[in-house]
């Protein structure tokens, strides 16, 4: 092992085991002298003070120390990412990068998440234990930590929690890392010390494409959690929301500057609103004329008519806008005039300098903006009496409705919503991209993967479904081993996230189960 | 009115209105037309994912075709006036579409020929169709080289597939072969070291992005390649891999169509990476639609292209008549396919003429090998086919049935705004009409 990394060297100092092992002493001692009550779980403490103390040395142990208050779950989370991402760089740079992953296929790796999957949940029945999340936890943890998972789960059928989740999968991650960086030592991803920066660069795409993908996706999820059906036309609203915006800042612009005599553009800010208002509308409409009879029982193949009928609209939608708005691609002006955001490069060390990263100007906006649109829409389902109906009527249409709440207008404010939501997203991104007729097509697809990820019906579960599919995206195609082929896949790699989740977690991040 | 006069009446109508269409068949103004009508197949893309803005100039030209045929009073053979019928087929863009669509036009519709294809898989997909039943075709858009060489690739050095029967296919488009070296030749002259090649995934993108990497990289230029699908929109973390690049790439050369073409360069102009004064930016063809670019493409100046076709300030009579004509109907320029498609009518028509038929495939595929005619795009020949066989030592497969005179030129825009007919064409030197093989952004010619 020889180390020449600086950087390394400093790290093993000022973080680290070292300091791991000292965080996870002292840590349970901030127990001391507090009631029963107030006291933290030992082996919390342990975990907080193993993971501060690896990622952030003294910082770590001193923060969770003196403000014991911060141990929650998501600051455990992030210390747990954070553990496994810095071991990993330790690892690439101590491990021999001649190691064969055979003999990781031979100790963990697919065949044991295989084994493991197909035994432990049988173990867990047989014993009458809780199996909820077994066969997840059971198929990363064989990934992850080969047989040994079984050591850990056959015997004791521990309740697998959440946290159980996030060690494995963090595990898993860490290795196939680990691995993908020993065979490619080039790669940008991995190869330093320029790779800290281009990770950052690709997660900071992720995320903001990722924040936009997700309020298209709420749109679909609000729609299904009501009416239990899936629109099969939110791509064409999304598209046509993109029109209405456009042809509103095009004519009203040239409105307007006819009645002043000055050029004056509208900015595309404004186009948001009022596409909202339009297909709202639309959407409204259209549910009251053809889903409607669905709920009366007026229609004997339900599941089969609302797949057809929103179909249909959605090719009235496209072709009708095809026929009005032809074929040409438009694109509305710039929400800012900021060409792009620039986080200016740093000398860290001799050899280690971070940025720069870059991010588009209007693509910040616009997350920003999706952001915003998404808490609205949380804070009105959650604070407002319509938003608690709307609600009610997703959890239990009859019991919704002895409350006094209308079922039926709640059918129509969803649909009406979810519509207004795709095309707020198109009026969003129509300075951002190329709009043609059929451009909601590409988007539609990964809107269901987004929300079959964050669990259908979950509004917080299609944002942080699209925020993963924006990051899973943009290092697919940005660490793919062959640049050629990153970027034919991307899409394929948010559909491999789409069969694994359906595999190992059909109800999604934060979906019910169905009664 | 009793019942008897009602019917009366009413029989009267009716045989007026079944009267009418016989009355348009038989008497167009001061044409006399034969009862039957010859059609002509026109495949193109409408729908999605093809490139739907490409299929619908294309069908329009081809509808602008016969109507000026049928003015004319359409098709003579014989001493007979022939009306021209277009029935439409929408490919799709997709090879398996586009094989339904040709099995309607060819069982369904009974087309004596066709024209079109915008996109390259199609043309390699109905083409063998469109062969074994005897249609002559004439395609005006794919590129792909195996398209025009029709399975000829096979025979590479051997006389051609005259011996298998008539060869049905022609192209007037240019082969990804004809078009490549003109922008490799100009990007060496301009001494690039370092080239990065986008595709697209198709039959178009991948052919043409190995024949231009072989002639790079036979220069001694570096080359990285990268693959797209098209209906991408966000190509953010591939470009961010060109950013991450240790060495800063000479040009980005895209073989990407469509708006997918569009999204790409904005988003290369918006990250800084092309074009800059380290790097040229030469985009899809799709860029000589200057409105819809500056629409979609705001950072694009002094972006490059390629342009097939002729370029406006040689159009002859006819091409300016048409421009006008798709002015006055789309607002924009006329794009090289819609000539092309447009002079493919006339091409078919004329051999019809020649021919005295238009149901002997064999006599009209004869007629068009000898064709000799000033179209919209130039005079227009064939090389090589049944009568003259043998193509000679180093000339390639695809020339055969190819029109070898496709203008391929590369141009530059200088100007924010600029109009497609006021950009600079920097390559071939014979063209130019800046004095300059190359404008760095932020300078003028």
């Amino acid at each position: 092992m020889v180390i020449q990394d600086t950087l390394f060297v400093l790290w093993l100092l000022a973080a680290g085991p070292l300091w791991a092992a000292l965080g996870m002493f002292l840590l349970p001692s901030v127990n001391q002298g507090k009631a029963e009550k107030d006291q933290i779980s030992t082996t919390t403490l342990r975990i907080a003070g193993v993971v501060a103390g690896f990622a952030l040395g003294p910082i770590g142990v001193g923060l969770f120390y003196f403000e014991p208050a911060l141990i929650r779950r998501t600051t455990l989370t992030a210390g747990i990412i954070l553990t496994v991402f810095v071991s990993s760089q330790v690892l690439v740079r101590i491990i021999n990068p001649d190691l064969p992953s055979g003999l990781w296929l031979i100790l963990a790796g697919p065949l044991w998440a295989a084994l493991a999957a197909y035994f432990l949940p049988r173990q867990y029945r047989a014993v009458e234990a809780n199996d909820q999340n077994v066969l997840t936890a059971a198929a990363l943890g064989g990934f992850a930590i080969g047989p040994l998972i079984f050591g850990l789960m056959w015997k004791n059928t521990p309740k697998i929690s959440r946290d159980w989740m996030i060690v494995l999968g963090s595990l898993g991650a860490w290795q196939i890392y680990t691995l993908f960086a020993i065979h490619n030592a080039t790669n940008p991803c991995v190869a330093a010390p320029f790779h800290i920066t281009y990770l950052t660069q690709q997660t900071a795409n992720g995320i903001v494409i990722g924040a936009i993908y997700s309020l298209m996706a709420v749109g679909l999820t609000l729609i299904y959690s009501v009416q239990g059906i899936v629109s099969f036309a939110h791509g064409q609203l999304y598209m046509v929301g993109g029109y209405f915006s456009f042809y509103f800042l095009l004519h009203g612009s040239n409105v307007l500057s006819e009645l002043t005599g000055a050029e004056i553009s509208i900015n595309p800010i404004w186009g948001i609103p009022v596409a909202a208002v339009i297909v709202f509308i639309m959407g409204a409409v259209f549910e009251r004329i053809f889903l409607k009879p669905m709920h009366e029982g007026l229609i004997e193949r339900v599941s089969e008519y609302a797949i057809l009928i929103t179909f249909g609209f959605g090719f009235f939608i496209e072709y009708t806008t095809l026929a009005i708005a032809g074929p040409f691609p438009q694109r509305a002006d710039r929400f800012i005039e900021i060409r792009r955001f620039q986080l200016a490069k740093t000398q860290i060390t001799e050899e280690f300098a971070f940025g720069p990263i870059n991010i588009i100007g209007d693509r910040a906006f616009t997350m920003v903006v999706g952001i915003v649109l998404i808490f609205a829409l949380l804070y009105f389902l959650q604070r407002t009496w319509t938003g608690r109906a709307l609600r009610a009527t997703s959890q239990d249409r009859q019991a919704a409705a002895v409350t006094g709440i209308n079922p039926t207008n709640m059918n129509t404010l969803s649909f009406g919503l979810g519509s207004m939501l795709a095309a707020m997203s198109g009026a969003a991104l129509i300075p951002i991209f190329a709009w043609v007729p059929w451009v909601g097509a590409e988007m539609v697809g990964r809107s269901y993967v987004i929300v079959v990820l964050g669990g259908l019906g979950s509004v917080p579960g299609a944002l942080l479904g699209g925020i993963i599919v924006g990051i899973v995206e943009a290092l697919g195609a940005g660490c793919h081993p062959d640049p050629s082929r990153g970027a034919a896949y991307k899409e394929a790699f948010a559909l491999v996230i789409f069969a694994l989740v359906l595999l190992l977690k059909p109800t999604g991040l934060f979906g019910r189960e169905q009664t | 009115m009793n019942r008897k006069t009602l019917f009366v009446y009413l029989g009267t109508l009716l045989a007026m209105i079944a009267l009418i269409p016989v009355g348009m068949v038989q008497a167009d103004g001061h044409c006399e037309f034969a009862d039957e009508a010859i059609t002509i197949g026109a495949l193109v893309p409408l729908s999605a994912p093809g490139s739907v803005e490409g299929g619908i100039a294309m069908q329009w030209a081809i509808e602008h075709a016969a109507s000026g045929i049928n003015a004319d009073c359409g098709i003579q053979i014989n001493g007979g006036n022939y009306r021209l019928e277009i029935v439409v087929g929408d490919s799709e863009g997709s090879p398996e579409r586009g094989q339904a669509a040709v099995e309607r036009l060819i069982l369904e519709d009974n087309v004596d020929a066709v024209v079109g294809v915008y996109h390259s898989a199609v043309g390699l997909a109905t083409m063998t169709m469109l062969d074994d039943n005897g249609i002559p075709t004439v395609f005006s858009e794919p590129w792909n080289d195996n398209v025009s060489a029709n399975g000829i690739i096979e025979y590479e050095g051997k006389p051609p597939r005259i011996e298998d029967g008539i060869d049905h296919i022609f192209r007037i488009s240019p082969a990804s072969s004809m078009v490549g070296p003109v922008v490799v030749n100009w990007l060496l002259s301009l001494g690039v070291e370092n080239v990065v090649l986008i595709a697209e995934n198709t039959d178009y993108g991948q052919p043409a992005a190995a024949d231009e990497t072989a002639r790079l990289e036979a220069a001694g230029v570096n080359v990285e390649k990268l693959d797209v699908e098209l209906g991408t929109e966000d190509f953010v973390p591939i470009l961010s891999r060109i950013q991450a690049s240790p060495e800063t790439p000479d040009a980005v050369r895209l073989l990407v169509t469509g708006e997918t073409s569009l999204n790409l360069t904005q988003q290369m102009a918006e990250l800084g990476i092309a074009p800059t004064g380290d790097t040229i930016c030469v985009t899809n063809q799709y860029a000589f639609n200057s409105d819809t670019y500056w629409g979609t493409v705001p950072d694009g100046n002094y972006c490059a292209f390629n342009r097939v076709g002729i370029i406006p300030s040689l159009f002859n009579d006819l091409g300016t008549e048409l421009n006008a004509a798709f002015e006055e109907a789309w607002g924009k320029l006329v794009p090289s396919y819609a000539m092309a498609s447009y002079d493919a009518v006339h091409i078919i028509a004329n051999a019809m003429e020649q021919a005295g038929s238009y149901s002997d495939a064999a006599t009209i595929v004869a007629a068009i090998e000898a064709t000799d005619l000033e179209l919209s795009q130039g005079r227009y020949y064939f090389d090589y086919g049944s009568h003259n066989p043998d193509l000679p030592e180093g000339t390639p497969a695809f020339m055969w049935h190819q029109w070898p005179d496709p203008i391929v030129t590369v141009m530059q825009y200088f100007e924010q705004d600029q109009s497609a007919l006021n950009a600079a064409v920097v390559y071939p030197e014979v063209y130019q009409t800046h004095g300059s093989s190359y404008i760095v952004p932020g300078t003028s010619p």
